[in-house]
C-alpha cells in the first residue's frame, strides 16, 4: 500500500468493471463522423437545401372554396406538384365567415405566369369537388426579419463564448481553455448533423429548425459538461494517471449515465416521430426526426469526438512543453 | 437527530397536488390559477388571427426600409406582449404587412378588433409649445418606465432622453418658462403643463389617470418605437393551425406514454432512486406546466422542444444521482452514507451542466425575439425546476425513505443490471 504504483493500480480498479478504451479507436470515430460531414455536403451540393418561407420568402396563395378542404391534404399535394415546401391554413373571415385556402409556398414562386396556371390547373385537378378559385396572390418578404436573424446570431456567438469562458473557469484544473473549446467543437458537430438530417431528408429549413438547433445545443452542452465534471473529479483521484487513461477511465464510469439518458430522450422523440407518422402529421415528423437524430449524435459526440479531441491536445500541448525543455 | 421519516410524504403530497393543479387548474371564487386547460398555444399549434395593415392617410406606396421598420415595431409590441409566436412578414409590391397571432386562451373575452387596433396605433410622441410647434419628438427618448409618484400615489410614465432630446428639452424648457409645454400622443394630447424653470437632467414625466397597465402599455408603445405612419387592417380572418390540426393531441399523447415509460424504465431500473426520480420528474413537468400557464405565456414548437429538453436534463440530474449512488454502495457504503456521497458527487455534474445551459439560455432570453423567446423561457423555468425538483426534492425524499428499516438494503439502491454481480 505504501508503494505508489501499486496504489494507483489499486484505485482504478474498484468503481468500475473494466476500461473501455475509446480513445485508442479515436481515428475510427473521426472517420465515421467525417463521412456523415461529407454526405451531407455531396446532398447539399447536388440536392440544395430547401429554405422555408421563414427564411426564404414566398408566395402566399388564397383560394376561396366550396365544401371542405383538410389544410394538411392541401398541402401535400401542393408539395408534391411544386417540389417545394408549402404549408397551408385554412381562413375565415370573422365577420362574413367566408372560408378561403391559403398556401403558403416558399421561394420565388408566381414570377412566371405559365408556371402558375400550371399549379392552377392541377391543384383543381386534385379537389376537383371544391370548385378552387385564386382570389389573391401576394409575394412575401421572409416571416424572420433582418432582427429576428441578426439578434439570433449574435445571441448564439455571444452564448458559445460565454460558455466557453465558464468552462475555462470552471474546469481550470484540466486546462479548461482547450476543453470548452472542444465543447464548442462537439455542439457545432451536433448541429451540423442536425442541418445534414434535414438536408438528406429534404426537411425544409424553417421554425422548426430553429427549435430543434437550440435544443440540441443545450443537449450537447449538458452531455459533455457531464463527462468533463467525472476527468475532473477522476484528476484529483488518480493524479498519476496519464491523460488518456484517466479519459477513458472517466467515459466507461459514466458510459451507463450517458447510455439511459440518451435512451429516455431518444425513446420519447421517437414516441413522437412515430405517432406523428401514424396520424400523417408531416411538421412533426420534420420535427421530431432530426431531434432524435441529433440526441444520439449529442451523446456520441461527447464519448467519441469531444474527449479524444481533448485528449490529443493535452498530449499535444504535453509533448511541446518537453521539447522546450 | 430529527425523525425525517414524513418529509417523503410531505413531498409526495406537493408533487400530487402541483401535478393536479397542472392538469385542471383551480378557481375558488375569483381566485383563480390557471393550469394545462388554460396554456395559451401558439398559431402553430392553435391557428389565431391573421390581419393584413395598410398604412393609412398616406398617398404613396410606402417604401421597403418603412415597412421594415413597420415590422419591427410591430415585432417589439407583441414581444412586449409576451405573444411569442406570431408570424410577421411584409408585401412590398401591394405594401402590405401581414400579422398572424394566437388566440388568448380564454377566447370568449377576446376581442381581436382592439387588439388589432392596438398593433396599428402609430405612438408618436412629441412635445409642442402652444402654438403647436414640435419640439422635441419621442425618438429622442432612450427609455420610458411605469413608476409609481410617491407624492402622488399615482402611476406615472417616466421618461429619460437621449444625449441629443436632453438638449432639445433643455433649450426649450428654458424658452418656455411661465407658459405651456404640451404633451401629444399622435394628435392627441395628453397632458399639458406649466413650465417652472429649465430641465436640464433629460428627465420628464407623463402623469395623468394611469392604472399600472395603462402606464405600462404606454410605456411600452413608446419603447418600441414609433410606426412610420399609421396603420389600418380592412379585414381580419380566423386561421388554422401552421402544424396542421391534431398536431398538440399526437405531441401530448407521446409525452404522457413517453412519461410513463421512463417511470417504468427507471424504478425498473434503478429502483428506490427510481421511483424517487419518477416523482421528481412529476414535480419539475407540473412546474414548468404552471410557469407557462399561470403567467400565460405563448406555448409554441420551440417552447415544447425547451420543455422537451429541460425535462430531458431532470431525467439526467436523476439518472446521475442514481448512478452514483450505485457506484457507493458497489464500494461497499453503507446506505446512508452512500446517498449523501452519491448527492455530493453527483451536485458539481449536474450544477456546471445546467449552468452552462442557463447561459444559453439568459443569452437568448436578451437578445431572441418570438421564437427564441418561447424557447428560452420555456428552458430557463425548466432549469429551476431542475434544482428545486431534481436537486432539492430528490434528496430530501431519498433521505427521508432510507430512515425506513425496510428500504435499508443496499440492494434497493442499486441497478438492475449489476444487482446480480453484487
Amino acid at each position: 500500500m505504501n508503494n505508489e504504483n501499486n496504489n494507483a493500480s489499486l484505485t482504478i480498479a474498484p468503481t468500475t468493471g473494466k476500461i473501455i478504451h475509446f480513445f485508442s479507436k479515436r481515428f475510427i470515430y473521426f472517420a465515421f463522423s467525417l463521412t456523415i460531414m461529407i454526405i451531407g455536403l455531396i446532398t447539399l451540393a447536388t440536392e440544395g437545401v430547401q429554405l422555408d418561407i421563414q427564411f426564404k420568402g414566398g408566395a402566399m396563395l388564397k383560394y376561396t372554396y366550396t365544401g371542405d378542404i383538410s389544410a394538411d391534404d392541401a398541402d401535400n399535394v401542393a408539395s408534391e406538384i411544386l417540389g417545394r415546401p408549402v404549408s397551408s391554413n385554412i381562413t375565415e373571415d370573422m365577420r362574413t365567415g367566408d372560408k378561403r385556402l391559403v398556401l403558403n409556398i416558399a421561394g420565388n414562386y408566381g414570377v412566371d405566369a405559365k408556371d402558375q396556371v400550371k399549379f392552377d390547373d392541377a391543384l383543381k385537378a386534385k379537389f376537383p369537388d371544391n370548385k378552387l378559385e385564386l382570389s389573391e396572390s401576394s409575394m412575401v418578404e421572409p416571416f424572420f426579419g433582418h432582427k429576428f436573424l441578426t439578434n439570433g446570431v449574435i445571441a448564439i456567438v455571444l452564448s458559445f463564448s460565454l460558455v466557453l469562458v465558464y468552462v475555462w473557469i470552471r474546469f481550470k484544473k484540466i486546462g479548461g481553455l482547450s476543453a470548452g473549446f472542444m465543447a464548442i467543437v462537439a455542439l457545432v458537430h451536433d448541429v451540423l448533423v442536425v442541418f445534414f438530417t434535414c438536408v438528406v431528408f429534404r426537411i425544409p429549413i424553417g421554425d422548426s429548425f430553429v427549435a430543434v438547433a437550440l435544443s440540441i445545443i443545450g443537449y450537447s452542452v449538458n452531455d459533455t459538461i457531464v463527462i468533463y465534471d467525472r476527468i475532473r473529479e477522476n484528476h484529483d483521484l488518480h493524479p498519476k494517471l496519464e491523460v488518456d487513461t484517466l479519459t477513458d477511465l472517466s467515459i466507461s464510469q459514466s458510459i451507463t449515465r450517458s447510455l439511459n439518458t440518451n435512451f429516455a430522450v431518444f425513446l420519447s422523440v421517437t414516441l413522437v416521430y412515430v405517432m406523428a407518422h401514424i396520424n400523417s402529421i408531416d411538421s412533426i415528423q420534420s420535427f421530431a426526426l432530426p431531434m432524435a437524430i441529433g440526441s444520439v449524435s449529442g451523446c456520441y459526440s461527447t464519448i467519441c469526438i469531444a474527449g479524444p479531441l481533448w485528449v490529443m491536445w493535452q498530449k499535444h500541448k504535453a509533448k511541446k512543453a518537453e521539447v522546450r525543455r | 437527530m430529527k425523525n425525517k421519516k414524513p418529509v417523503f410524504f410531505i413531498v409526495l403530497l406537493v408533487a400530487v397536488a402541483m401535478a393536479y393543479l397542472a392538469a385542471f387548474g383551480l378557481q375558488i371564487g375569483s381566485f383563480k390559477i390557471k393550469g394545462a386547460p388554460d396554456i395559451r398555444f401558439g398559431i402553430d399549434i392553435r391557428g389565431g388571427v391573421e390581419a393584413a395593415f395598410q398604412a393609412a392617410n398616406l398617398d404613396r406606396k410606402p417604401t421597403p426600409r418603412e415597412l421594415e421598420a413597420a415590422r419591427s415595431v410591430i415585432e417589439t409590441r407583441l414581444d412586449n406582449k409576451n405573444i411569442l409566436d406570431r408570424d410577421v412578414t411584409i408585401d412590398k409590391q401591394n405594401g402590405y404587412i401581414i400579422v398572424r397571432f394566437p388566440w388568448k386562451s380564454d377566447e370568449k373575452n377576446f376581442d381581436p378588433d382592439n387588439a388589432i387596433a392596438e398593433l396599428g396605433e402609430t405612438a408618436l410622441l412629441t412635445f409642442r409649445d402652444d402654438d403647436k410647434n414640435i419640439l422635441v419628438e419621442g425618438s429622442h427618448i432612450s427609455n420610458s418606465a411605469p413608476e409609481l409618484d410617491k407624492q402622488t400615489n399615482q402611476y406615472v410614465v417616466s421618461l429619460t432622453f437621449d444625449e441629443k432630446g436632453t438638449k432639445l428639452f433643455a433649450d426649450a424648457t428654458a424658452k418656455l418658462v411661465g407658459k405651456n409645454i404640451s404633451i401629444y400622443m399622435d394628435d392627441t394630447l395628453i397632458q399639458t403643463a406649466v413650465v417652472n424653470e429649465s430641465i436640464p437632467s433629460g428627465k420628464a414625466q407623463i402623469s395623468g389617470h394611469f392604472t399600472y397597465d395603462s402606464a405600462k402599455a404606454l410605456s411600452d408603445k413608446i419603447n418600441s418605437g414609433a410606426l412610420p405612419f399609421s396603420l389600418i387592417t380592412k379585414n381580419h380572418n380566423t386561421i388554422s393551425p401552421t402544424l396542421g390540426s391534431g398536431a398538440l393531441d399526437v405531441m401530448l399523447e407521446a409525452g404522457i406514454l413517453a412519461f410513463a415509460i421512463i417511470c417504468l424504465l427507471l424504478m425498473g431500473y434503478y429502483r428506490v432512486p427510481g421511483v424517487v426520480a419518477c416523482i421528481s420528474l412529476l414535480i419539475q413537468t407540473s412546474g414548468q406546466i404552471l410557469a407557462l400557464s399561470i403567467p400565460q405565456m405563448t406555448l409554441t414548437l420551440p417552447g415544447i422542444a425547451g420543455v422537451i429538453l429541460s425535462i430531458g436534463m431532470g431525467v439526467d440530474a436523476n439518472v446521475i444521482v442514481s448512478e452514483r449512488i450505485n457506484e457507493e454502495i458497489r464500494s461497499g457504503k453503507t446506505v446512508r452514507s452512500a446517498i449523501s456521497a452519491g448527492f455530493k458527487g453527483a451536485f458539481s455534474s449536474v450544477f456546471d451542466g445546467n449552468i452552462t445551459v442557463l447561459i444559453v439560455g439568459v443569452i437568448l432570453m436578451i437578445f431572441g425575439s418570438g421564437a427564441l423567446l418561447s424557447f428560452a423561457y420555456s428552458l430557463l423555468t425548466g432549469i429551476f425546476f431542475n434544482f428545486v425538483a431534481g436537486v432539492t426534492a430528490s434528496r430530501l425524499m431519498i433521505r427521508s425513505l432510507s430512515e425506513y428499516d425496510a428500504l435499508r438494503k443496499p440492494s434497493l439502491y442499486t441497478c438492475f443490471s449489476r444487482r446480480r454481480t453484487l
